[in-house]
Parts: structure tokens; sequence; C-alpha cells
């Protein structure tokens, strides 16, 4: 069978910012900041973390009461972005006769339904009941969001969660375009959803020594990728979703073709679990390249992983300047964790997003906060302030993650098909 | 509170089923209720009446047939 083009015709986000697409896109352009300090009353400490969430998530709104209550917040966030990238393909809700027996849904969560487990635990060791809410298992299952995205889509095809730490939303993206290409599905619908709000869970980041550092007032410019004066990541949250089709199914239907994901490239570094290594992401970016049959000369702005954390930014930039080589200087790079915070199963969707919108409109947004580049992360062209009118042909988007998972997808614009 | 206004709580904050609709005659998977959510249901009794129902039991088609359940258990096991 013949490799199918894979059109990207739906996106869906909820985001620290909201879900307005457009609004989405300009406040990242205006380097507006969505991190704020977060405190809790929790026991047996209060909680104290600069943390991008989505206070303006209503649940019940956006997917209805009954089907809410199914869900945790994860499963809530990823649902209600996968209902609206499905909107924005203007695809209908409700399923018109077996078209849809083989499309599918991939899914990327790192953590899951951590908040309904965390519930059950404080229930029976810290609220002394002897016995949990009947859902409690439900809530919890790692699979949740993309099970009831392919029930309440009425998608009869493949329905995957991918757990791979950051990098589960690329995977997930990547492993269903490989199907769309394949002419496995028609059309895919992929991305990612977390919350790491669980207490347990956010307690174990700050264990880790990973988390920046930041009081009131210092919080919305804390995230500080590629900087010198960089303390380490954001955790955020929230849900991202990308509609893929078969191009000649999108052409037919008449949808509005967003981008082109036309490469996907996955490695693990097989070296250590939390301290990347740049071989193993040279191999990732060139898989990815190689699989679009794109070369580095076509490649315009590449979205970073970059957390901001001291060891991993430097080892980014080492691979991005090892495949680049010579073009590295003139290669646009931007992190927008800066701006959005790290959303970890659904960071890799969320970026995908920023970058097909960056191809589609022109337009770069930047690493915000970068007054001072860490020499140890030059060589690249580091987009500090928002760039305008700029005719980009492909980009790359990276997630890395713990684990040495790999994951570079490669997009082309529709302004840019051969 | 009688078991019927509990029913009535209950499928108005889980479902926003208005009470009015749930009457006695009122089928249960008509207003919403299925195999997962009758669990929540069954729970939630069991949890405000203190009362204990068999897992094994038939389970309740009705509204009424529910509250004749919960009622006869209230009056064995109260």
């Amino acid at each position: 069978m013949s490799q199918r083009r894979v059109a990207i015709t739906g996106l869906g986000l909820v985001s620290p910012f909201g879900g307005d697409l457009a609004d989405f896109f300009a406040r990242l352009l205006a380097g507006e900041s969505a991190i704020r300090l977060l405190h809790t009353n929790d026991l047996p400490r209060p909680l104290s973390m600069p943390f991008a969430g989505c206070p303006g998530f209503d649940a019940e709104a956006a997917l209805g009461r009954p089907l809410a209550g199914m869900l945790d917040r994860f499963a809530q966030l990823g649902v209600a972005a996968a209902f609206a990238a499905w909107d924005d393909a203007a695809l209908p809700r409700a399923p018109q006769g077996d078209e849809r027996e083989d499309w599918g849904v991939a899914w990327g969560t790192a953590l899951g339904g951590t908040m309904a487990y965390e519930k059950g635990y404080r229930d029976l060791w810290q609220n002394g009941k002897e016995r949990l809410a009947p859902l409690s298992l439900i809530h919890g299952l790692n699979n949740a969001a993309n099970a009831q995205i392919s029930i309440q889509l009425g998608l009869g095809g493949v329905s995957m969660s991918h757990t791979v730490a950051c990098a589960s939303s690329s995977i997930a993206i990547g492993e269903a375009f490989r199907r769309v290409r394949s002419g496995e599905a028609a059309v895919m619908l992929a991305g990612g959803s977390d919350t790491p709000q669980a207490y347990a869970v956010a307690r174990a980041w700050e264990a880790l020594r990973v988390l920046a550092n930041a009081d009131e007032a210092s919080a919305p410019y804390c995230c500080r990728p590629f900087a010198a004066e960089r303390s380490g990541l954001v955790l955020g949250e929230g849900g991202a979703a990308l509609v893929l089709e078969d191009w000649d199914h999108a052409v037919a239907r008449g949808a509005v073709i967003h981008g082109e994901l036309a490469g996907y490239g996955t490695t693990c570094d097989h070296s250590h679990l939390v301290r990347p290594a740049a071989a193993g992401q040279v191999r990732a970016l060139n898989a990815a390249l190689a699989d679009a049959q794109l070369t580095t000369a076509d490649i315009d702005y590449v979205n970073a992983h970059g957390t901001a954390t001291p060891e991993g930014d430097p080892v980014e930039i080492d691979a991005l300047r090892s495949v680049f080589g010579n073009r590295a200087e003139r290669l646009a790079v931007s992190a927008t964790k800066s701006l959005h915070g790290h959303l970890l199963g659904a960071a890799g969707a969320l970026e995908a997003i920023i970058t097909v919108l960056a191809l589609r409109e022109g337009a770069i947004p930047p690493t915000a906060h970068l007054e001072h580049l860490d020499p140890a992360c030059a060589g690249v062209d580091h987009v500090a302030t928002a760039r305008h009118q700029q005719p980009l042909r492909a980009a790359l988007a990276s997630s890395f993650a713990f684990g040495g998972s790999n994951a570079v997808l490669a997009f082309r614009a529709v302004a840019a098909q051969p | 509170m009688d078991s019927l206004n509990l029913i009535r709580e209950f499928l108005d904050g889980r479902l926003g089923v208005p009470p009015q609709q749930v009457v006695p005659a009122a089928t249960l998977a008509t207003l919403g209720v299925d195999s997962l959510m009758m669990l929540e249901l069954v729970f939630e009794c069991e949890d405000r009446f203190g009362v204990t129902l068999d897992k094994n039991l038939k389970s309740p088609k009705t509204v009424g047939e529910l509250v004749v359940l919960v009622d006869r258990l209230r009056s064995e096991q109260g």
C-alpha cells in the first residue's frame, strides 16, 4: 500500500491560557506568562510552587455533568481538548454510518489518574473510611481519556495510551501518524493530557530538586530555558489534541488543513534515567528529518523541549548543533515552556499545536526571559522576542523524556507543499 | 431523609435529572443510570442509611423497585 500524506485538520486545547487557539497563540507571541505561585493547605505541609494551572477550566460546561463525573481531572482535560479538536476539524460528534470503525485514538499521559488514587489513599488512611467510592478504579485508569474519546466519538479502531514521561503525547502523535500514513486509519485523534496536582506527585517532583525557584513576585518569570540564571522547570496542566487525517480524505470533504505532519523519529538514550544524552537526541532528530524526507536546510524553526533545567538545556543545544552543523547558528529555536509551563504528558501535543500555528501564521513565539544566554546553550538562533512575518516552510518539535525516550515530530507548512 | 428523596438528590447532583422526573414508575435506565452509576447509587444508599445490599442482588429496574428494596433493608438492618 502506498504511503498517504497526513493532514492536520483539527487542533484543540485546554491550556493555562484557555482554549481559544487564536488567543492562546497571541498571548505566546506577546510573551505573556501563565505561571503563578500555587499555594495549597495540604497536610502535612502546605505546598507552594510555581505552577501553570487551568483555573478557568469548567469540566461540567465542557463535557456535561454525567461525563465529567465519570472522569479524573487528567481525563477531563483530555476529553475536552479532544472535543475541541474534533469540532475544529468540522467533524460531527455523532458517527454517521460505519465510516469510523477504523478511526482511532492515541493518547499520552505521564501521570494518568494519580489524583483519583491519591483521593483513595487519603480516604482510607487519613479520613478513616473503610471502603472506596465505586468509580475509584475507573477514575484512576491511565487509558480513561482515550477510552472515553473513543466512546464519545464512536471511534472503532485502535485506542491506545502511551506513558513515556514527558514524551508521552509526542509519541502518541507519532504512532497515530504512522497509522494514517500507512492507510490503516483515515483519521486518528492524537494528543495528551496531564495534571500534577496530586499532592504526593507535586511533592515527588519537589524532592527531585528540578523545580524552578520562585516567590509570588518572580513566579511569572521563573521559567528561563537556556538562560544563565535558570533554576529548573515549572509544572503545568492541560490537554491538547490534533486530528490527523489522510490528506485525500481531508481534501475530499473540504476540510481546512492547518499543516502537514511529515515525519516522526523516536529513540532511547539507553544510558541514564534522568540525565539526557545528546547522541540519543541526535538520532531522533535525524530520524524525523529522514522520515519526512526533509534536510536541515528545509527547517526554519525548532520548538525545543527546553525545560530550563541546568542539565537538560545544554544537551539539547549540543544535539541541535550536531545535527544542523554550519546551519545551526541560523536555526530559529524557542522554548515556549517559559510561558505555559511543562505540561508533562500533554507537553508534546501542546507544543506540536504551537509549531503548527507558527508555520500557519508565519510567526515564532519566544523563549521568554532570555536576557542572559548561558554560554553552554549558545550556537543556535535563540528567539528571545516574537518574530512576525516569517516565511516558515518546515519545523521540528522535540520532546526528550525522563527514561531517555526521545521523540521528534516534523511538520511542513501548507503553503510549502511540494 | 427518605429513600425516594435520596435517589432524587443523587440523580440531580450526578446527572442533573430534575427531581420531579424521579417518580416510582420511572425506569432507572431511562433516567441515565447505567451499571456503573447503579454501583454509585447503591453505594450512596448504603453509606447514608447504614445498610448493606447483597452484591448478588438482582438489580432494580425502576425507582420504585429500588425504594422498596432500600426501605426493606432499612427496616431489617436498621
